[in-house]
């Protein structure tokens, strides 16, 4: 929190006065004008004093609600609010967030960056932020299947859940962007003593094992048309991003396809102006043609998350 | 990195404009709410996926409000596509909104 941020226990008059200042500086006329006479204005910023002055009933409207959180208990309110935070921390009472914080690194993921090797040790946890990872079981040699796909809902590094220090698939970054990481001792530490912590990987444990049920379900049933575009849509509800880069590889991988099958289904999409793509980027073009050019799958996996 | 928008000559003219906006609040003051509210009903409904919103909260950083000129909160900016748009105050007014934002009020 600033040290500037204005002082709700000014004395009103002088705060008045301060505010009526700001308010002369703003231009004759403007559109500030004219929205502070609407009652539209919360505050004025007072570039005299570098300060912001809040007008007083939007000073009194923050001070009810920030003594009406308080009355609710400390432990109900979110430690992190907003689209950019990761489900399984947001979730956690702030007093529990707070302790887990120390113990959070912020990290900034490359796309195709190996976070875990399959079979080797968990060094790190990875609470997804708007990265996108994919979970990948060998198959044969060094041929892999896409098996899992973690965004901002989960955790990279679930095997420490169920108590098996191991990974059991690789974990690679599909899509480039932020996370928190924690050292797996100290996250056996935390979870073992942090209820919530565990309620909620519990809870994600199963969206996760609900997730591959309804992609291996997906897979054996639908076209391959709606199979890329589930995957499309799901990666790009991850990242928040329209433009997807991806290789033909992964996606035969994933989708159990032969890449000729692949070029000719994102070829149908394209032809639709639903995707465009060229050199490893797929982009959306028309997300609600893509919506309903996808299987139910989609919907039902996205609601999975509410659970 | 993923807001680059790379045109290729096999992507359809157009469909990769992507509205950018920066909306500026007092924390959870009403008129901040109230507008926050309506901008996210309005981008959901006009700019469903073309657009980045990002909100900043004076009172957490009043020297980037100072920095970037604003004057009084809520404060809506249109960086991009040109030209630069402003609008002031809670954001109820859709058609004065979406004639900023270089929209059509009577075209989804």
């Amino acid at each position: 929190m600033s040290r500037d941020r204005p002082r709700p226990d000014g004395g009103a008059g002088r705060a008045s006065a301060r505010l009526q200042n700001a308010l002369r500086q703003l231009p004759e006329g403007g559109i500030e004008r004219q929205a502070v006479d609407a009652g539209e204005i919360d505050a004025v910023v007072d570039y005299a004093n570098s300060n912001i002055i809040m007008f007083p009933f939007a000073r009194r409207a923050l001070r009810d609600t920030a003594k009406g959180a308080a009355a609710a208990g400390a432990n109900r309110q979110p430690a992190l609010q907003g689209p950019v935070a990761n489900s399984v921390l947001a979730a956690l009472p702030r007093a529990d967030y707070e302790r887990l914080l120390p113990g959070l690194e912020p990290v900034a993921l490359k796309h195709g960056e190996v976070l875990h090797e399959e079979g080797a040790p968990i060094r790190y946890v990875y609470f997804l932020v708007d990265s996108v990872v994919s979970l990948l079981t060998r198959t044969e040699g060094q041929r892999t299947a896409a098996t899992g796909m973690v965004g901002y809902e989960g955790m990279v590094g679930m095997s420490l859940v169920y108590g098996v220090d191991a990974s059991s698939a690789r974990a690679q970054v599909l899509a480039a962007g932020s996370a928190m990481r924690m050292p797996a001792e100290r996250f056996r530490d935390e979870f073992r003593l942090c209820l919530p912590l565990q309620r909620e990987l519990y809870r994600y444990a199963y969206v996760e094992l609900a997730q591959a049920r309804q992609a291996a379900a997906c897979i054996s049933s639908h076209h391959l048309e709606q199979l890329l575009a589930r995957m499309l849509l799901m990666i790009s509800d991850r990242s928040g991003s329209q433009d997807i880069f991806l290789t033909q590889e992964y996606l035969a991988g994933t989708l159990r396809a032969r890449r000729e099958s692949i070029t000719q289904a994102a070829a149908t999409l394209r032809s639709r102006k639903l995707i465009s793509y060229s050199r490893g980027k797929i982009s959306i073009v028309r997300r609600k043609g893509l919506e309903a050019a996808s299987c139910s799958c989609y919907k039902k996996i996205e609601t999975l998350h509410a659970v | 990195m993923r807001q680059r928008s790379a045109k290729s000559k096999s992507q359809p003219a157009g469909f990769t404009t992507v509205v950018v906006l920066r909306l500026y609040v007092a924390g959870g003051a009403p008129n901040s709410m109230l507008a926050i509210a309506n901008l996210e009903s309005i981008c959901a409904e006009y700019l469903k996926d073309g657009h980045r919103l990002e909100v900043v909260d004076v009172l957490e950083d009043p020297h980037r409000a100072m920095a970037e000129g604003v004057l009084v909160t809520p404060s809506l900016t249109k960086l991009s596509p040109q030209p630069v748009a402003k609008v002031v105050g809670n954001l109820s007014d859709r058609r004065r909104v979406l004639l900023a934002l270089g929209l059509k009020p009577d075209v989804a």
